[in-house]
């Protein structure tokens, strides 16, 4: 009885004894399971609170509803008109539509997937975090209110997860709009239908058919509150771990029964769901440098089962706080402006179409904020910015200083109080073991692993190019918290005078935010606000020194600023690299520039890259990711640097030479640019041919 | 004698230019023989033998501080049960058991927690009246009937909302009218206008006072002197002409006296607002009321053939009593909800028709509302309405059934229970859920039955069941018993109000949902702690749309300003209403409490137009009662936003 002599009211004194079962305000689902009967858990009894207003309803019948609405009818009849189709024809091809499209949420079906994922989560994780005070909300709001739940969207498993969670915590099982790739696997296809996935063609374009019965599909659902309403408002994974800018086609057509009155209200919820390792990395790094992903099918799965034998580690899950639409719109918008016309047929108003765009972005900033930030994405960073390796113990001092800035940014950091950091970054950098190691004198290296058996490369260049893409994830995941204040240290870091004054700071600040604007989410017309208080959080944590509104240059450019610049300097650089390509590398008819469809430019930008690297003129890899190239081009576009037109229904883009000519000169001026050699670039025979050695 | 005077006085009225004509026609008839008496104090034309049923000194017969006659009240008995007192109703002198549990259940009245009104407000805390000694002394020359007593001026400051009520039990009125008059006729009319014109008076007409949109309420920076124009002692029926089935009678008749009086004749106007029994003929032109039976005689716009105004510029009347004209932009349509801030309305031509030989009353019960509205939708649609057909939700059909007086017939509770057991039970109706349709049929025998039948049939195809006469009854009795039942809720801390819309057919429902929801969360958000009584029902049906009555009560107990509290929350309802394409009101009118919604109901132009024809008419804004358009800014900007809405969708 050697504790007797301790205090009684202490059980566990030694830290280590202690689960992390539960910290701070999330709380593991998954130990329990560890536990307990699986079985018993598929068949419990479930008392599911039901949305007040529900009249209950079966798939059918929600089919049904649909068919026989106004929308769809009026829908059917513009269609006969135009197509001179007979009625029935009409009807039946929106029958079709509609079964390709509706769920068929079963419990039966609901129970068996319940057991088949706790199997794999068991497998696949250690712990699954859930913020227990955002599910008492949501309890609380399913009786009041018709729910839209919109995670953050960065893995496959987001939707299990999700739909697992809900089963968990006895809420009603949402329904989910997914893409229509998995319809392909078989019994895959039919589970997920039968769990609550409804299917939508990634783009209807101008079919207004199959416009109006999503629309209706969807709406009849929310104006009944048959069940929570899931969807990705990025509109697909996030292949960057970043997240992507917010579409709003499912937004305002989920919205839409509130602005015309159907529905008292509406509430929004945004999920944050963090991974400490994301199962599809490696697919997601082949996908960005252009390996297409396999196309989803049940061998695939099958194939992919050995993954079980892996460790992914934490997840954690954030239910933000729900959003009244209702109350976000107070003021905002005037729904009696629908009164003039049948609520079937007129189209949402400008107010509306701004509000739903305003509250697509705050929905991703939620999705930012509420982010879990692991050890080892800070490692990642200081990993990224220090190739030639870094020693451990060096490693854990800079992350330590990543993590204090990265705190007072306001990220929520999971770092184990009880842990040695140390001990933390070898258990992280056991969890990569695919990425890093460490070698014999602790020093961190980055591993060559073979790439995944579809991706077929055998080129050292794409291989080596894959790792640092996959660390690139893992940094990706925290860019969000320093990406502002980055853009003011970058203007600093890179300007030749003594002093800045604000409003050439701010000048630099918006043009970086403009290029930046597709990698990065920003709120539109908000650039005044985020610069003011990105410069206060900057000069508070004393990485900028300000004097009479000018910085003091001198003062400024120290550790923190250079490492905000180096951070995002693969960005800039690879901007610069796109407009280089664009403005010397292009061939022009007469005077014109030769225009080219998006995939090819950007495809033909990548092989320069590629050649850059091989002839060591550049040095981040990650500048071969497609997925910048493409955000660089878009945020061209929108700067005038690049035109688009139509030609037979695709999209063809040209350089404005002009324009991008300032953009780059611009740009150049934010990071040290290589000496570019002159090469030319044939993508029919894979070859970039260098004119002249440097 | 008299009744020469009192021809003369018509023809005077008419310019003469009618007497020949009507003296052709054998049938008109000049009532007013029946009528005559001397008043004493009455100048001309008030030799009636039956004095108006409404005095001039209103507070001797009606309550000063709630609704109704001082004779008829609710109030709790010795046994702790709800009866109401008196003798003028079917329910006086009954009990009604379910009423007080209902409360309680309802509402949470507690019955020790009381809010007595203040004891009446004494001349101390009256304002003293503003005196244009000039106006006074010239009006005295024409021994008009007047009065500067403090109580007669209180009676008239306000109309029943909410807000006056509650400030009559308990605080007090700063800005009153300085003056009542009570003009006996036409001229009299005339000759008040006159004079106020002349020595820029403001004159606010006042006719039963029933108003419920603050439309009484007198601007609180008027510095001129108010006149209160009370046109009670206006209450003759002028003729009546049964060849062309019209009626003529001067503006301050009530409903009630006007009904029973044509009745003796055989014949009906059938306009029966809830309010018939105080609310006066010119007061329903100029708030453009609506009756109960409009489906078989019309609104009052339908019912109007000929309407005479008193305006600061003269008299505005038409030459002709026509069915029909095409003649411009209708003038009866400036008169026709002007809410007396064009001018008085003295005299009122209405239509009439014959006094139905049956009357009966029936009800269906629908499982749920959505049913009751998709059948009204359908009597409206194939426009077979009988003279009332209303929907009440669930939560009035259950206070309508707690108002069902003690029965004394085991009989009568026995087949209760049958009739319940049926639709409960075999029915399968959930009692929470089921929705109750009330009906009025009018007509001959043979009318009523063939209505009954389509309308039956029609209920049929919704799964709703005939309910019988006594639901029925009982759900009109409802609406007449409500502003009496506000005066005991009044006495238990509980605010209560009613408010209307109308809304076309396709928002109708969600419309009723939207609202009653948006109430409660606006309760639940502003820390009311009781549960709010919130109803509906779709009182009226048109071809394109329905009329929806709303009652909203709280319980506010732990709450310091509840008259502001309801009022932020009624103001949250309306913005609701709306936003879901209903209207402004359907017949109470604007008043002051609506008119921050004017300008976005009618637009700029509208607005503009209105204040363009008002500064024509009454440019020194002597009709100042600032109702409706009178003192909102214009100049505005056009609203872009408007013609987004008719850009083609993605369809």
């Amino acid at each position: 009885m050697a504790e007797q002599s301790r205090n009684s009211w202490i059980s566990k004194d030694d830290p280590k004894l202690v689960s992390s079962r539960q910290k701070d305000m999330f709380e593991d689902i998954l130990e329990e399971r560890k536990l307990n009967s699986d079985l018993r858990y598929c068949f419990k009894t479930r008392d599911e609170p039901k949305f007040k207003l529900n009249k209950a309803r079966t798939p059918a019948q929600i089919k049904e509803h649909v068919l026989n609405s106004d929308r769809v009818q009026y829908a059917i009849e513009q269609a006969c008109m135009e197509t001179k189709l007979p009625k029935s024809d009409v009807t039946a091809e929106a029958c079709a539509i509609l079964d390709e499209m509706a769920h068929n949420l079963r419990m039966g079906a609901v129970r068996s997937f319940a057991f088949g994922l706790i199997k794999i989560f068991k497998a696949l994780y250690q712990r699954i975090y859930v913020n227990v005070d955002g599910i008492q909300k949501i309890r609380g709001m399913v009786k009041e209110y018709p729910i839209l739940l919109m995670p953050s969207h960065r893995s496959y498993m987001d939707f299990l997860l999700m739909s697992y969670v809900f089963y968990h915590y006895d809420l009603p099982l949402p329904v989910i709009a997914a893409a229509m790739d998995f319809l392909g696997m078989q019994f895959v296809g039919w589970l997920l239908r039968n769990s609550g996935a409804f299917y939508i063609r990634r783009s209807f374009g101008d079919d207004h058919l199959y416009w109006a019965v999503f629309t209706e599909y969807v709406q009849t659902q929310i104006c009944n509150g048959d069940a929570p309403i899931e969807f990705y408002v990025e509109g697909t994974r996030s292949r960057t771990s970043k997240s992507y800018t917010p579409k709003f086609g499912m937004l305002s057509a989920a919205l839409e029964p509130y602005f015309k009155s159907h529905i008292p209200d509406i509430m929004v919820v945004p999920v944050s769901i963090s991974y400490d390792r994301i199962l599809e990395e490696s697919l997601y790094a082949y996908e960005l440098l252009g390996v297409p992903k396999p196309k989803e099918s049940t061998s695939g799965l099958l194939k992919a089962r050995k993954i079980l034998e892996e460790d992914f580690g934490n997840i954690h899950i954030y239910f933000g706080e729900p959003i009244s639409i209702r109350k976000y719109s107070e003021g905002l918008v005037d729904r009696s402006l629908h009164n003039l016309a049948p609520r079937y047929i007129a189209s949402l108003t400008n107010q509306e179409q701004d509000l739903i765009k305003k509250l697509g972005h705050h929905m991703i900033l939620t999705h930012q904020k509420h982010m879990v930030v692991s050890p080892w994405s800070m490692m990642a960073a200081v990993l990224m910015q220090s190739q030639g390796g870094i020693s451990l113990r060096q490693l854990a001092k800079e992350v330590e200083w990543v993590k204090r800035q990265a705190s007072n940014m306001g990220a929520y950091i999971d770092w184990p109080a009880s842990e040695s950091a140390e001990t933390v970054l070898r258990a992280n950098i056991k969890l990569h073991h695919n990425i890093v190691r460490v070698a014999e004198d602790d020093v961190v290296e980055l591993v060559r692993v073979a790439p995944p058996a579809h991706a077929k490369a055998t080129d050292a260049l794409m291989i080596t190019a894959g790792q640092h893409l996959m660390l690139s994830l893992y940094r990706n995941h925290i860019l969000h918290v320093f990406v502002r204040p980055a853009m003011i240290a970058i203007s600093v870091n890179t300007c030749n005078e003594e002093k800045l004054t604000l409003d050439d700071l701010y000048n630099k600040y918006s043009f970086l935010e403009q290029l930046l604007s597709k990698d990065f989410v920003f709120v539109p017309g908000h650039t005044k606000d985020d610069f003011e208080l990105s410069l206060r959080t900057l000069t508070h944590t004393s990485g900028v020194v300000l004097e009479e509104n000018e910085v003091v240059i001198g003062k400024s450019t120290n550790k923190l600023t250079t490492f905000y610049s180096q951070m995002f300097e693969p960005f800039l650089l690879g901007y610069w690299i796109l407009c280089q390509y664009l403005l010397s590398n292009h061939p022009s008819v007469a005077g014109k520039p030769l225009a080219k469809t998006q995939k090819i430019l950007v495809k033909e930008a990548q092989m320069m890259t590629a050649r850059l690297l091989q002839e060591g003129v550049v040095k981040h890899y990650e500048v071969l990711s497609l997925d910048m190239m493409n955000n660089g081009l878009h945020a061209l576009y929108h700067m005038g640097g690049v035109s688009k037109e139509r030609r037979d229904g695709s999209v063809y883009m040209y350089p404005n030479t002009r324009q991008l000519s300032n953009i780059t000169d611009q740009l150049a001026k934010f990071i040290d640019v290589p000496r570019l050699p002159s090469v030319s670039i044939n993508l029919h025979s894979k070859t970039v041919t260098v004119n002249a050695k440097l | 004698m008299a009744t020469k005077n009192a021809i003369e006085d018509v023809a005077h009225n008419e310019k003469s230019r009618l007497s020949g004509e009507m003296q052709s026609l054998g049938k008109i008839c000049n009532i007013e023989h029946k009528m005559c008496s001397n008043s004493g104090e009455s100048s001309n034309g008030g030799l009636d033998p039956e004095p108006p049923s409404i005095p001039k000194r209103r507070q001797e017969l009606l309550k000063w501080n709630g609704w109704g006659y001082k004779d008829s009240k609710f109030f709790v008995n010795k046994d702790g049960h709800v009866e109401f007192t008196g003798e003028r109703y079917r329910i006086s002198g009954s009990t009604m058991p379910g009423l007080r549990d209902w409360m309680t259940k309802t509402i949470g009245i507690s019955l020790d927690q009381k809010t007595p009104s203040q004891p009446e407000i004494s001349a101390a805390n009256i304002p003293l009246p503003v005196k244009n000694e000039s106006f006074v002394a010239d009006l005295r020359k024409t021994s008009i009937s007047n009065s500067d007593d403090c109580q007669d001026r209180l009676f008239r400051a306000h109309g029943h909302t909410l807000h006056e009520i509650f400030l009559l039990r308990e605080g007090k009125f700063d800005r009153i009218p300085d003056l009542v008059i009570w003009p006996a006729s036409h001229d009299e009319v005339v000759k008040v206008v006159e004079l106020a014109c002349k020595h820029n008076v403001v004159v606010i007409p006042f006719g039963g006072g029933t108003s419920v949109s603050n439309a009484l309420e007198c601007p609180l920076e008027e510095k001129r002197m108010i006149v209160s124009l009370d046109t009670s002692q206006m209450n003759r029926i002028l003729w009546v002409d049964e060849k062309n089935m019209t009626m003529r009678a001067e503006c301050g008749i009530i409903g009630q006296d006007l009904e029973r009086k044509l009745a003796e004749r055989g014949l009906c106007t059938g306009h029966e607002p809830d309010s018939m029994e105080f609310s006066s003929l010119g007061g329903w032109v100029a708030t453009r009321a609506s009756g109960m039976k409009k489906n078989i005689y019309g609104n009052i716009e339908d019912l109007l053939v000929h309407v005479k105004m008193v305006t600061p510029r003269g008299v505005m009347e038409k030459n002709c009593q026509v069915p029909r004209m095409s003649c411009g932009p209708d003038i009866h349509h400036f008169i026709l909800g002007s809410e007396g801030t064009l001018g008085v309305v003295t005299e009122v031509t209405l239509k009439v028709r014959p006094l139905p030989p049956c009357k009966k009353y029936g009800s269906i019960v629908f499982p749920d509302f959505e049913c009751g509205v998709k059948c009204m939708r359908e009597v409206a649609k194939q426009r077979c309405a009988p003279a009332s057909i209303r929907l009440m939700d669930n939560e009035q059909f259950q206070f309508g059934h707690a108002l069902k007086v003690e029965s004394k017939s085991i009989l009568t509770n026995f087949l209760d229970g049958l009739k319940k057991l049926y639709i409960t039970k075999l029915k399968g109706f959930d009692p929470m859920k089921l929705a109750v349709a009330t009906l009025l049929f009018e007509g001959t025998k043979e009318e009523v039955a063939a209505k009954e039948k389509r309308v039956y049939e029609i209920a049929a195809m919704f799964r709703g069941i005939p309910g019988g006469a006594d639901n029925g009854e009982r759900g009109y009795m409802l609406t007449f018993v409500i502003a009496y039942l506000r005066d005991i809720a009044f006495d238990y801390y509980v605010v209560a109000e009613s408010f209307e819309t109308s809304v076309p057919w396709d928002r109708c429902l969600d419309l009723c949902q939207n609202v009653k929801e948006r109430l409660h969360r606006e309760c639940k958000d502003n820390g009311i702690q009781f549960p709010p009584y919130i109803t509906c029902r779709v009182t009226q049906t048109y071809d394109s749309g329905a009329c929806v009555y709303f009652y909203f009560a709280f319980n506010y107990r732990g709450i310091s300003n509840p008259v502001h509290l309801y009022e932020h929350i009624e103001t949250c309802g309306r913005e609701e209403i709306l936003a879901n394409g209903g209207s402004i009101s359907h017949h109470h009118g604007v008043g002051k409490i609506r008119k921050q919604w004017l300008r976005k109901t009618i637009g700029d132009i509208g607005l503009g137009t209105l204040q363009a024809v008002k500064q024509y008419i009454d440019p020194n804004n002597i009709f100042g009662n600032n109702n409706l358009m009178i003192g909102q800014n214009f100049g505005g900007v056009v609203q872009q936003e408007a013609a987004n809405v008719l850009l083609p969708s993605k369809l």
